[in-house]
């Protein structure tokens, strides 16, 4: 894969990233030795240019102090954020009203996820000495918390070998916690986007979707009864409304993304 | 007492930190200063203002790289922030492998503390806005 293919996939990246998360204003992303390798389609290149050039020297002697890992400016206006994710520095202008967790816990799920995909494709063309790609073929059942997180969300986007009932592969949904309150709101049951339920459904014709698999990036997993969201506001937005009782068996709270499929044997 | 120049930063390193001024408000800075030095996992401070820094840190040998590393910091943030138009600086906090770098500007004052990983940043944060 070349760097015009990592380019790629990296501004298709930032930009969806911008979808979700509007309150980022720029980003851009930077190699070890501080060269773009992409950046969102608002931002002109002579501004990051002037911004590397900017934190070309302070990165140089942040050796000092072990080298950085993350730098955050907080302006009464907004703030930019440097996280060093591996082999690149992300590089985030979020404006002041920015929900920073929502920000951070997208950001540090996607890109890192998108990199390691990429490199698992094809060495990676950022790194000097790309490490050899681990050819051996991967065990069916897997030690789920002794994995890295982004080994784990890998595992589900490659295919899966056929079973004897051929199934359609198992969708996998990102989405953001919700609280699922209310006197009346069963402990064992959270609500997700009505259209999802509907293209499970579709994809299964033969079955009825009524539970769902939730999976945290920590590894934890539970399964519980599945419904629409009821609420018009949240529908359609990605969201995925919890039970307080079954968000601690999770070990997740609002505003975190999980891996929601439907429980399909 | 012992000066060196580097950089054009005038570098004065003290046992116990120099009264320049004494304004309520510096001598207030500086105790306050002395007492966040205290907090656990501190390891120590830089204070410059225009024409001089006092420096108070744990391990002396750090002395020229922490300085030259707060300097170029506020100078890359002074850029980005007017490119990126983050308005007033409130803070900046630079996480390194080893060690995190809290700086700020207050008026003439520009403040940089060194801290392990583990500190805590708020609670540092919180008594510098007390000055």
């Amino acid at each position: 894969m070349d760097n015009e293919v990592y380019a790629f996939a990296l501004k298709n990246t930032l930009d969806e990233i911008q979808k979700i998360c509007p309150d980022i204003k720029n980003a851009f992303v930077l190699t070890k030795n501080r060269e773009l390798i992409a950046s969102d389609g608002d931002t002109p290149e002579k501004t990051i240019t002037r911004a590397v050039n900017a934190f070309e020297e302070m990165l140089e002697k942040a050796q000092a102090i072990g080298g950085v890992e993350d730098v955050t400016i907080e302006g009464i206006n907004g703030r930019l954020n440097v996280s060093r994710l591996d082999e690149i520095y992300l590089v985030t202008v979020t404006s002041k009203q920015a929900d920073l967790d929502y920000v951070n816990t997208v950001t540090h799920v996607i890109v890192p996820t998108i990199l390691r995909l990429m490199e698992k494709l094809s060495p990676a063309p950022l790194k000097k000495n790309p490490p050899t790609p681990d050819i051996e073929p991967e065990e069916p059942t897997v030690e789920r918390d002794e994995e890295p997180e982004t080994e784990k969300h890998e595992k589900q986007l490659e295919p899966k070998e056929e079973s004897e009932t051929i199934l359609p592969e198992t969708p996998v949904n990102q989405l953001i916690v919700e609280d699922l309150k209310g006197l009346l709101a069963p402990s064992d049951t959270i609500r997700i986007d009505s259209t999802i339920i509907e293209e499970w459904n579709e994809l299964y014709e033969d079955r009825t979707i009524e539970e769902a698999d939730i999976e945290t990036f920590g590894g934890k997993s539970t399964r519980c009864k599945v419904k629409p969201i009821k609420e018009s506001k949240l529908d359609g937005q990605g969201k995925i409304q919890i039970p307080s009782k079954v968000q601690l068996t999770l070990d997740v709270k609002k505003g975190e993304l999980v891996r929601v499929k439907p429980a399909v044997e | 007492m012992v000066k060196k120049k580097k950089d054009e930063l005038e570098i004065t390193t003290v046992s116990e930190p120099t009264l320049i001024e004494t304004t309520d408000y510096e001598s207030n800075l500086r105790a306050n200063l002395e007492e966040i030095k205290k907090y656990n996992g501190v390891v120590g401070y830089i204070l410059r203002n225009t024409t001089s820094a006092s420096i108070d840190l744990k391990d002396p040998a750090k002395i020229i790289d922490y300085a030259i590393l707060s300097s170029t910091t506020f100078d890359a943030t002074e850029e980005v922030s007017d490119l990126f138009e983050l308005g007033t600086l409130k803070n900046i906090i630079v996480n390194g492998k080893n060690v995190k770098m809290l700086s700020l500007t207050v008026e003439q004052n520009k403040i940089s503390i060194f801290m392990e990983n583990n500190a805590d940043t708020e609670k540092v944060l919180e008594k510098l806005k007390a000055s």
